[in-house]
């Protein structure tokens, strides 16, 4: 067999004269840069407006800064129960992730190890509530509820709960996938009971999968409105709730930015929380040296 | 030697059979909890709108079987549900391009790179509400955009409230990009790097690794975000109900008007359009694992 | 098509690191020439590989593809295709358009693309699996395509990191009948890294062995074994004796006495270390004389190890032995392997022949 290995069937463009040095070529960073530049410009400038408003009195039209800086906006949010608002997103939030991140993890470990019949089948059902509007559940089962004269908070919780599951069992399916059993067993092996296992194995082991699982619970019931404001028909009014009373009104802007910024702090600072944890345990506790994290090509 | 049936060998069979059964209820008892309530929200939710919308519960009076609450509204029904599809489509479409393209910069550039990550990030845990009220706040006839440019309120177009439904859209894809954008690039840092490193040793520029690796190799990740957000934005509510008009109106709220209306026979029509959104809305999740299953990635 | 290779003083040091990972190493390698970069884990030798690739960018140093600096070349200009460990076929294609990648991405037609594949399947003898999907694939099959791939890309030189590791010995053995085949075909320049040292015999020309990044012997295969060039070389390629003593006049003297240096070679005066291999040493009935070109020493067998087919034998100078119980002997030792079938026991004595032409003495 003859195989032409000293040329190529077509024009190489790769001739020596053009492998001599080389920089990468400048229009493709020029372009990179530029796109990089919108993407971010996007991400960013819908939250501009809120930050300025929060902190505005007065904005008349056509002025592009505010006309009068202040706090009435805030005054105002306190004055129409902000705080408690809050608290009781907070709570809902905490609450949400308090019961789906356990029974997420529970389903993901018995789907990944264990024989749990008809896998298939409970994980469909278990993400289902994902391709399942949230006000369907709602419509569907309010009347149940209501004959079943379950309180209006635990029917909002039920619910918010079903939607956070598809989202903690997923996180703990990839959580779990990574976690090797093995571990375990050599712990058991050492002598160490089931509770100690637990305790100083299996947890450790997947709590950063635990902890982003919990922080997507916690989202679910911290953004909530269409739920609340169906199931709970006004008796629980989180900060959703206000924000929306308000920016359907006319003349609120600074009110409804105050109420908004409040309502981006805390998942934001959870998720820098997350992000320092997922590196500090990624650090400390598997400190596999990466010599191969590449730079691709081009210095 | 001959088989002796003794206690000994009797033991020996049974227990593994004994701990295969025990696994069994183990992953049972695991899956459970979790399983019953996404089961009785999904199946509940969707069986009880159905019930509801053929008159087998109603608030008062006799159960009788009839479809009228299809029909009663038959006409802002097909409407609204154009309506969701048109904006549901452009904000997947939108959002999967935009994502893609900051997935892409996010992996392949290294300070931009990191920029774009970290905004995209911090959009991740916005609550679509706030995102509405902030993308009024931006770009309303007295948003930031018409004021940093001097454009009076009559010849800014009707962005917010108009007939394009231009601000309900930007919000969704504002939002879902991000989305796109976090699940494609954790997609293509840990699974697509290696593919991309032989590639380039194959002698593929980086335009040709794009074309002919990373983007078919990201696909199925863009499949499955694309379904997410489909169906997200075909349910959701709040943000076309703030942003929106008032008629036409899209499925969801046209649902939530006729469900909190005082009306008696608005109960089974908002169930009706419960059960077309859920029709629409499995429909389209069929339509998208099959696609999924055409990719040539999917095991 | 085949480059020459040279690397110049290439250091690479990681971000964070205290060392380099790679210190200064330089070599080369002839058009059509097989290399092995052999070193133990953690000696740099894969930094090295992804260093030529373009992979990794060196902290220092030059690397020449016939003559000119690819310093600055991304990975895709520098003609180069590396075959890793893990196949890496794209999931995305059949085994065929996998092999026609390069030629794809070179803007060549498909059918031209897949014409020039289909030879380089042929070249793998894995002929007419063209249309398969690359999960339909056993582990030494996706390592033949990810060969043929990197082929078809007519590299000016192939990069191979452990592409072999992962397979089972059997295995491991055809698909070094079938880089020796490729070479007499197709002769590219190949660079390889491997742990395994009997790997490097097989396939390699040359062997530049590492250790802790810094390059410590750049020779052909045999002398990596015969003439080390420093105790490090030597245990590293699996030398078990060691015999300290100094060399007066060009001789050595040590426990089993003098050996001048073989023909050709000049010991430096000073404190060395003799090393022989002990797949050299021969055993010889007790009182045997020695022939020309062989010292003979008294010894009495100390251990006896299986190894399959052979044994091995650690022999205990006679002289020793005598005043100290058996076992807890540590003076120097001799080691030497015969056939199992050798009755030699634990205790019997016996002479070992040296041949003076395989003893080289090094720095201690």
């Amino acid at each position: 067999m003859m195989i032409p290995y000293g040329q190529r069937i077509t024009p190489d463009p790769r001739t020596t004269r053009s492998r001599g040095l080389m920089r990468p070529r400048p229009v493709g960073r020029i372009v990179r840069i530029g796109v990089a530049a919108l993407l971010a410009l996007w991400f960013a400038l819908p939250v501009v407006p809120l930050l300025i408003w929060s902190v505005a009195n007065r904005w008349s039209f056509p002025s592009p800064l505010p006309t009068e800086w202040g706090f009435d906006g805030l005054a105002q949010a306190l004055a129409q129960g902000g705080v408690p608002a809050f608290g009781r997103s907070i709570l809902l939030g905490l609450a949400v992730a308090a019961i789906a991140t356990p029974l997420g993890a529970l389903a993901a470990r018995a789907l990944t190890f264990g024989r749990v019949p008809a896998p298939r089948l409970v994980s469909g059902i278990l993400l289902a509530p994902l391709a399942l509007p949230a006000f369907v559940a709602v419509m569907g089962l309010t009347i149940v509820l209501l004959r079943a004269r379950v309180p209006a908070t635990i029917a909002v919780l039920l619910l918010l709960v079903a939607a956070a599951l598809p989202y903690t069992v997923y996180t703990m399916r990839v959580a779990y996938a990574a976690h090797d059993i093995a571990f375990e067993e050599e712990a058991r092996t050492l002598g160490a009971s089931r509770a100690h296992v637990l305790a100083r194995v299996h947890l450790p082991l997947v709590a950063p999968g635990l902890a982003r699982a919990a922080f997507l619970a916690f989202l679910v019931g911290w953004s909530d409105y269409v739920v609340t404001v169906l199931v709970g028909g006004g008796t629980l009014v989180t900060l959703p709730l206000l924000v929306g009373a308000f920016a359907a009104g006319v003349g609120n802007d600074a009110v409804v930015a105050v109420l908004s910024v409040s309502a981006i702090i805390p998942p934001l600072l959870l998720l820098l929380a997350l992000g320092r944890f997922g590196r500090r345990y990624a650090g400390g506790r598997l400190a596999a040296p990466t010599p191969s994290r590449s730079p691709k090509g081009s210095p | 030697m001959l088989p002796i049936p003794g206690p000994g060998a009797a033991i020996a069979r049974a227990r593994p059979r004994a701990s295969a059964a025990r696994d069994r209820w183990m992953a049972l008892a695991f899956v459970a909890p979790a399983l019953l309530i996404a089961g009785f929200v999904v199946v509940g939710g969707i069986g009880m709108s159905v019930i509801q919308s053929v008159g087998l519960l109603p608030l008062v009076g006799e159960a009788e079987f009839s479809l009228d609450a299809y029909v009663a509204n038959g006409d802002e029904l097909l409407t609204g549900l154009a309506l969701s599809l048109g904006i549901a489509t452009a904000s997947t479409v939108l959002s999967c391009v935009i994502g893609l393209a900051a997935a892409i910069i996010i992996t392949q550039g290294r300070t931009t790179g990191r920029v774009v990550a970290a905004l995209s990030a911090l959009t991740i845990p916005i609550p679509h509400l706030v995102g509405a009220a902030s993308i009024g706040l931006l770009i309303a006839d007295s948003g930031l955009i018409p004021r940093l440019f001097g454009i009076p309120s009559a010849v800014w177009p009707d962005l917010v409230g108009g007939p394009w439904w231009v601000a309900v859209v930007l919000e969704y894809t504002w939002k879902e990009s991000a989305f796109v954008a976090l699940v494609v690039a954790g997609v293509l840092a840990t699974r697509v790097a290696r593919y991309d490193e032989t590639a380039a040793l194959l002698g593929a520029s980086r335009a040709r690794r794009l074309r002919h690796v990373v983007i078919p190799l990201a696909t199925p990740a863009v499949i499955v975000s694309a379904i997410i957000i489909f169906v997200y934005t075909l349910g959701s509510y709040e943000v076309a109900w703030l942003l929106g008009r008032p008629y036409p109106e899209p499925l969801p709220v046209l649902a939530f008007r006729l469900f909190t209306s005082i009306t008696l026979t608005s109960r089974p029509e908002a169930a009706a359009v419960a059960v077309v959104t859920t029709l629409v809305s499995l429909l389209v999740v069929a339509i998208g694992m099959a696609m999924l299953r055409r990719t040539p990635l999917w095991k | 098509m085949s480059a020459s290779l040279a690397l110049d003083a290439l250091t690479k040091t990681f971000d964070g690191a205290d060392h380099a990972a790679v210190d200064a190493v330089s070599f080369s390698v002839a058009p059509g020439e097989c290399l092995a970069i052999l070193g133990p884990s953690g000696s740099g030798k894969s930094t090295v590989l992804r260093s030529i690739a373009g992979l990794d960018v060196p902290s220092s140093g030059r690397i020449l593809v016939d003559g000119a600096d690819v310093a600055g070349l991304a990975p895709e200009r520098r003609g180069m295709a590396m075959v890793f460990q893990r196949p890496l076929l794209f999931p995305h294609l059949s085994v065929l358009d996998n092999v026609a990648f390069a030629a794809t991405v070179a803007g060549q037609s498909k059918r031209e693309a897949r014409a020039d594949a289909t030879q380089f399947l042929e070249l793998v003898q894995l002929a007419g699996f063209g249309s398969r999907p690359v999960t339909a694939l056993s582990g030494g099959q996706e390592q033949r395509v990810a060969l043929a791939r990197a082929l078809a890309a007519r590299p000016r030189v192939l990069l191979l990191d452990e592409p072999f590791s992962a397979l089972d010995p059997e295995l491991r053995s055809d698909m070094h009948a079938l880089l020796a085949a490729i070479r007499a075909q197709v002769a590219p320049t190949v660079v390889m890294v491997t742990h395994d040292r009997d790997e490097a015999a097989i396939v390699a020309d040359r062997v530049a062995l590492l250790k802790r990044g810094r390059l410590l012997q750049h020779d052909v295969v045999e002398r990596l074994y015969t003439r080390p060039v420093s105790l490090d070389v030597s245990r590293l390629m699996g030398g078990r004796i060691e015999l300290a003593g100094v060399v007066r006049d060009g001789v050595h003297e040590s426990a089993i006495g003098r050996v001048a240096a073989p023909a050709g070679e000049t010991w430096a005066d000073g404190a060395g270390v003799l090393v022989v291999r002990q797949e050299a040493v021969q055993v010889a009935a007790a009182g045997a004389s020695a022939p020309e070109g062989f010292v003979a020493v008294d010894v009495v067998v100390a251990e006896r190890r299986a190894r399959g087919p052979r044994a091995e034998l650690a022999l205990a100078l006679t002289d020793q032995a005598a005043d100290a119980p058996a076992g807890s002997v540590d003076g120097p030792r001799l080691t030497a392997e015969v056939p199992a079938s050798r009755p030699l026991a634990i205790g019997e004595r016996a002479t070992a022949l040296i041949p003076r032409s395989a003893c080289t003495v090094v720095a201690g």
